[in-house]
């Protein structure tokens, strides 16, 4: 890796994180939203730089933003790494299709909904093995995180759109 | 131009930037979605009993009609689940973020706190009972 790459995967990584951090201070009025803004960044890095840096973005946001936090290792971590690794992947896969297929609202769509799918998924697997309670909370989440993926993609094309002027 | 113009103008901008399938892949991700909430909010049985299970086990099954406080002891310490006036809640909990305790009173379905590894749900006691007292 060049070191104009490592200089720019680790500046995108700070704005994760960052963002990560901020949007946890923000009072939500619905207990389990989580705005996800940290997958912009991995959108863009994902659009502009490519899968591997997408990787390497998410990857050290996910560390990084759970040592701040304090998380680290804990079920909260798993959910977070699993939920980012699928949807980081996911919308690499979406990309592949070419921009004339999805915009990045329809990549972000698929990286919130793969995201949510994946939490449940591995909380069923790790932490609560209970269908039930799964199958109650999932229409939930899934549905605030199409809304919050479809804002995330919506940013993500006005960023790109002010970078390119 | 007002400033309110100019946000106008940016949102056409931005969804002029999007594609069909995108417009597709939300409606038919959304409908699916608020249908599966509908689905569960009909099809979840509606129960008398409070069902309090920590990591897999379930350890107490209250009638959701007696006033009671019972803690709970998961992996991070004690959840207070409270149950009075027909409804339950998680009053206290050890984890983090609390989500468990800011979802408040329920009268159906569940609460989950899963650093806590514990489920509090609402629910009959069994299909057996069920079918006796209909």
């Amino acid at each position: 890796m060049r070191s104009q790459d490592k200089r720019r995967i680790a500046t995108l990584a700070a704005y994760a994180i960052v963002l990560h951090l901020l949007e946890r201070m923000i009072p939500t009025p619905i207990p389990w939203l989580r705005l996800g803004l940290a997958n912009i960044i991995t959108l863009l890095a994902l659009i502009i730089y490519g899968l591997r840096a997408a990787l390497f973005i998410s990857l050290i946001r996910v560390l990084l933003g759970s040592l701040f936090i304090g998380t680290f290792l804990g079920p909260g971590f798993i959910l977070s790494l699993g939920g980012a690794l699928t949807s980081t992947f996911a919308m690499a896969g979406g990309n592949l299709l070419g921009e004339r297929v999805f915009s990045p609202m329809g990549l972000s769509l698929i990286g919130a909904y793969s995201h949510v799918l994946t939490q449940l998924f591995l909380a069923y697997l790790i932490f609560i093995r209970q269908f039930e309670a799964i199958l109650w909370v999932a229409p939930f989440l899934l549905t605030l995180g199409l809304l919050t993926g479809l804002l995330n993609g919506l940013i993500c094309i006005k960023v790109l759109q002010e970078i390119k002027g | 131009m007002s400033p309110d113009q100019e946000v106008i103008r940016m949102l056409l901008r931005v969804i002029k930037s999007t594609r069909p399938l995108d417009w597709v892949l939300f409606v038919v991700l959304l409908s699916l979605s608020l249908s599966g909430m509908f689905f569960a909010k009909t099809i979840y049985p509606s129960g008398n009993w409070v069902l309090i299970e920590v990591d897999g086990k379930l350890l107490y099954r209250f009638s959701l009609f007696e006033e009671r406080t019972v803690s709970v002891k998961g992996p991070m310490g004690y959840t207070t689940v409270e149950i009075r006036d027909g409804r339950v809640r998680v009053k206290d909990s050890p984890c983090p973020e609390k989500i468990c305790v800011r979802q408040g009173w329920i009268q159906k379905g569940v609460i989950i706190c899963l650093p806590n590894r514990v489920v509090v749900r609402v629910g009959g006691e069994d299909n057996r009972v069920d079918a006796i007292t209909g």
